[in-house]
C-alpha cells in the first residue's frame, strides 16, 4: 500500500511539474530597455525616440497592456554613441532590471551591446543604427531602419536617372558615413559615373567649409550627402550659401536639419524610409497627431521606427505567450518573429523582417518643397 | 589656384574665429592662472543668451548680440566668484582649481541641454550676403568674423594701453605676485578679466549662432581651439593668442589641398605637438 501511496504521489509530482513547466512564466510588468541618445551632442536623436517609445507603452498600457501585463520603458544613455557607455547601460538593465527586451539605436553602442544580447538572450530591436556592419552582429537583433548603404544606393540610382555623371561625396567620417561611400562607389563607376570628390568630416563637425570648398574646385553635376543630423542641415545650408547650384541628394532631412538649413534647404533631396502621416494611413495619422498633443512637435521617422518597435515586441509577446516556458528569451522570441514576418507598419501597410534581420520597408524621395518635405515616389535598390 | 585662394579665406576666416577664441582665453588664463575650461559653456550660454533675446524676446539681431555679449560677461564673472574664487581663497593648488573647472564645465554643459533643449537653436537671421570676387566666394558672416577679430583687437588693446584697469590687467598677465605688491587689487582685476575674457569669447559665439546655429556642446571645440592657439601663441601673451589663432585657422584649411579631408581634425594636434617641440614657449612667448 505504502508503495502504491508513493508511487501515486511521485505521479502527481510529475504531472505538477510538467504543468509547470509548460507555463508561461509572466513578469508583473514587461520591461522593455532603451539604450539611447539622451545626452552628448546627438541627443536630439534620444528626444525623439524615446518619445516614440514612450507614446507606444501609454498607448498600450492604456488598452490593458499585452497579455493583460503592462508595458514599462527603461530608458539608458549611452551619450551620443559611445561603447563604453552601452555596455554599462545594458549590464545595468540586465542585472538590476532584469531587462529582457532592449531596443538600441546607434552603430557602436549596439555593436558594444551584441554580445550581451547573444549571452543573456536578449532580445535586440535596433530603429536608428544604420551601419552595414550591424547586420548579423547579434543572432537575436532585428532592425526595423533601413540601412545607410541601401539608402545611399537608392539616393544613387535617383542621381543617375537625373542625368548626373560627376558625383562629389561629402560623408560623416565614422562607420555609418563610409559604409555608404564602400556601397556606392562601385555601383556608380559601374553605371558609368566617376566620384570625383571625396571628403570627409567628422560626427559632429561644426565647420566643413574647407570640405565644401574642394567638392567645388571639382564641379560634380550633384553632391551626395552621406551623413545624418544635424550636419546635413548644415552642410546643406553651406553649398548654397557657397553658391553651388547642383542637386543636392542625401539620405536623412530631420526637422532639426530643416531648422538649421532654413530657406535654403528648399529643393533638398533625400531618400528615406518612408513615413508620411496621411489621411488614407489611419495609424500613422493617428500617432502623428497623439505625438504632436503630447510632444507639441511633428513626428520624424525615428519617433516613428522606435513607436512601432514597442509594437512590434507587444505582437511577438503576444505570439510567444501561449508557447509557454520562459517565453521572454530572445530565441523564443525569434522562432515566434519567423513563424510570420509581416508586421503592421505606422508608416502605411506592412513591414517583412528578411532572413538576415533587417525589415523591408518601404523607401521614399523626398524634396523639400516650401519648407515641407514632399514625397516623389517610391524607390527600389537594386 | 582657385581651391588655393578659397582656402586661404576660409582658413583666414576659421583663424579670426580661433584667434578671438585665443585671445578670450588667453586674457582670462593669463591674468588669473586659472585654465578656465568651463570657458566652452559659457561661451556656449552667450549664443543662447543672444538667441533666446532675438528668438524670445523679438530683439533686433545686433541688440540680440549686445544681449549675448552681456550673458556671457555675467557668466563669465559669475564662474569666477562662485566656482573659482573660494578655492583661491582656499589657497588650493592649480590641480584642484583644473578639476573644478572641468566638474563647472559638465554640469553647465548639461544645465543648459536640460533647459533649452537639445535642438540646434537659430536665429531669425536676414538672408546671408554672398560676396563674390573672381574664383573667391565669401559671406557676410564670414566677413564679420575677419572684421570682428579686428574690431575687438583693436578695442582690447586700446583698453589694456590706455585705460588704469587695463594696465592693471597687463601688470597680472605678466606677474601676479608684482602686481599684487605694487597694490593692485588682483581680486577685482581677476573678475574684470572673466568678465571681459567671457565677453568677448561671446562675439564668435554670436557669430557662429548666426552662421551655423547653437548647441548645448559647441563650447567644447571651442574652448580646446582657444587652448590650441594660446599655448601655439606663446602663453600670456594676447598677440601671441591672435596669431595662434590665425596661423591653426590657416594650417587647418590650406593644409587640407593635398591632404585628405578627414585628417582635418589631427592638424590642431600635429600644429601644438610641433610648436611644443621646436618652441615650447609658442611663438610670442619669451619665458
Amino acid at each position: 500500500m505504502r508503495r502504491l501511496q508513493a508511487a501515486a504521489a511521485l505521479a502527481a509530482l510529475v504531472v505538477w511539474a510538467g504543468a509547470a513547466l509548460g507555463q508561461a512564466k509572466d513578469p508583473k510588468a514587461y520591461k522593455i530597455g532603451a539604450i539611447l541618445a539622451m545626452s552628448g551632442q546627438a541627443s536630439f536623436y534620444g528626444t525623439v525616440m524615446s518619445q516614440g517609445i514612450k507614446q507606444a507603452v501609454e498607448e498600450i498600457n492604456a488598452k490593458g497592456g499585452v497579455n493583460g501585463i503592462p508595458l514599462e520603458a527603461i530608458f539608458e544613455d549611452h551619450k551620443s554613441g559611445n561603447a563604453q557607455e552601452a555596455v554599462s547601460a545594458m549590464n545595468r538593465l540586465i542585472t538590476i532590471n532584469d531587462v529582457k527586451l532592449v531596443m538600441t539605436s546607434f552603430t557602436a553602442p549596439t555593436q558594444a551591446i551584441a554580445p550581451l544580447a547573444d549571452q543573456h538572450h536578449i532580445l535586440l530591436v535596433n530603429g536608428g543604427g544604420v551601419a552595414n556592419s550591424l547586420v548579423g552582429v547579434s543572432k537575436y537583433i532585428f532592425h526595423i531602419r533601413s540601412l545607410a548603404a541601401d539608402l545611399g544606393r537608392a539616393a544613387a540610382i535617383h542621381a543617375n536617372a537625373m542625368g548626373a555623371k560627376k558625383l562629389a561625396v561629402l560623408h560623416w567620417k565614422n562607420d555609418a558615413g563610409d559604409s555608404v561611400v564602400r556601397a556606392v562607389q562601385p555601383w556608380w563607376e559601374k553605371a558609368g559615373g566617376t566620384i570625383v570628390a571625396t571628403e570627409a568630416v567628422p560626427q559632429g563637425a561644426t565647420n566643413m567649409d574647407t570640405q565644401i570648398a574642394k567638392i567645388r574646385a571639382s564641379n560634380p553635376d550633384a553632391i551626395a550627402l552621406w551623413m545624418f543630423n544635424p550636419e546635413v542641415g548644415l552642410a546643406v545650408k553651406r553649398i548654397r550659401e557657397l553658391g553651388m547650384k547642383q542637386p543636392v541628394i542625401g539620405i536623412e532631412y530631420t526637422a532639426n536639419d530643416a531648422k538649421i538649413a532654413g530657406a535654403l534647404g528648399e529643393g533638398f533631396l533625400f531618400v528615406n524610409d518612408y513615413f508620411e502621416p496621411v489621411p488614407d494611413q489611419p495609424w500613422s495619422l493617428r500617432f502623428a497627431q497623439g505625438y504632436e498633443q503630447r510632444f507639441k512637435s511633428k513626428p520624424d521617422f525615428y519617433a516613428a521606427n522606435y513607436y512601432e518597435g514597442v509594437y512590434l515586441i507587444a505582437e511577438l509577446l503576444k505570439r510567444a505567450r501561449p508557447k509557454g516556458g520562459d517565453y521572454l528569451d530572445a530565441e523564443v522570441l525569434k522562432k515566434a518573429l519567423y513563424e510570420n514576418p509581416k508586421f503592421d507598419s505606422v508608416y502605411g501597410g506592412q513591414m517583412t523582417v528578411q532572413p538576415n534581420g533587417v525589415a523591408f520597408k518601404r523607401v521614399g524621395l523626398f524634396k523639400v518643397e516650401g519648407g515641407q518635405n514632399k514625397f516623389q515616389k517610391f524607390i527600389e535598390v537594386k | 589656384m582657385d581651391l588655393f585662394v578659397q582656402l586661404f579665406a576660409n582658413g583666414l576666416v576659421n583663424g579670426s574665429h580661433y584667434a578671438l577664441l585665443g585671445l578670450a582665453f588667453a586674457l582670462i588664463f593669463g591674468t588669473t592662472r586659472i585654465t578656465h575650461f568651463a570657458f566652452g559653456p559659457v561661451y556656449a550660454l552667450s549664443a543662447y543668451g543672444c538667441w533666446l533675446s532675438a528668438e524670445k524676446f523679438s530683439a533686433p539681431l545686433p541688440l540680440a548680440i549686445v544681449a549675448g555679449i552681456a550673458t556671457g560677461a555675467l557668466a563669465g564673472a559669475l564662474a569666477y566668484l562662485v566656482v573659482y574664487r573660494p578655492f583661491e581663497r582656499k589657497g588650493s593648488p592649480p590641480l584642484v582649481i583644473l578639476i573644478a573647472s572641468l566638474g563647472l564645465f559638465i554640469v553647465l554643459e548639461n544645465a543648459i541641454g536640460v533647459a533649452f533643449g537639445t535642438d540646434t537653436k537659430v536665429v531669425p537671421a536676414p538672408p546671408s550676403t554672398v560676396f563674390l570676387w573672381g574664383p573667391l566666394v565669401v559671406t557676410g558672416v564670414q566677413l564679420a568674423q575677419v572684421v570682428m577679430l579686428a574690431l575687438t583687437g583693436a578695442l582690447l588693446w586700446l583698453y589694456v594701453t590706455r585705460t588704469r584697469f587695463g594696465k592693471a590687467l597687463l601688470a597680472m598677465t605678466d606677474s601676479p605676485d608684482m602686481a599684487r605688491i605694487v597694490g593692485i587689487d588682483t581680486l577685482r582685476v581677476s573678475l574684470v578679466a572673466f568678465a571681459v575674457g567671457s565677453a568677448i569669447a561671446a562675439v564668435p559665439a554670436c557669430l557662429i549662432l548666426v552662421k551655423d546655429g547653437a548647441t548645448a556642446h559647441m563650447g567644447f571645440i571651442a574652448v580646446f581651439m582657444a587652448f590650441v592657439a594660446v599655448v601655439v601663441g606663446g602663453v600670456g601673451s594676447l598677440r601671441g593668442a591672435v596669431a595662434g589663432g590665425l596661423a591653426l585657422g590657416l594650417v587647418e584649411s590650406i593644409g587640407m589641398a593635398k591632404i585628405p579631408t578627414e585628417w582635418q581634425n589631427s592638424i590642431a594636434f600635429v600644429v601644438l605637438f610641433v610648436v611644443l617641440l621646436v618652441r615650447p614657449t609658442g611663438l610670442f612667448g619669451g619665458r
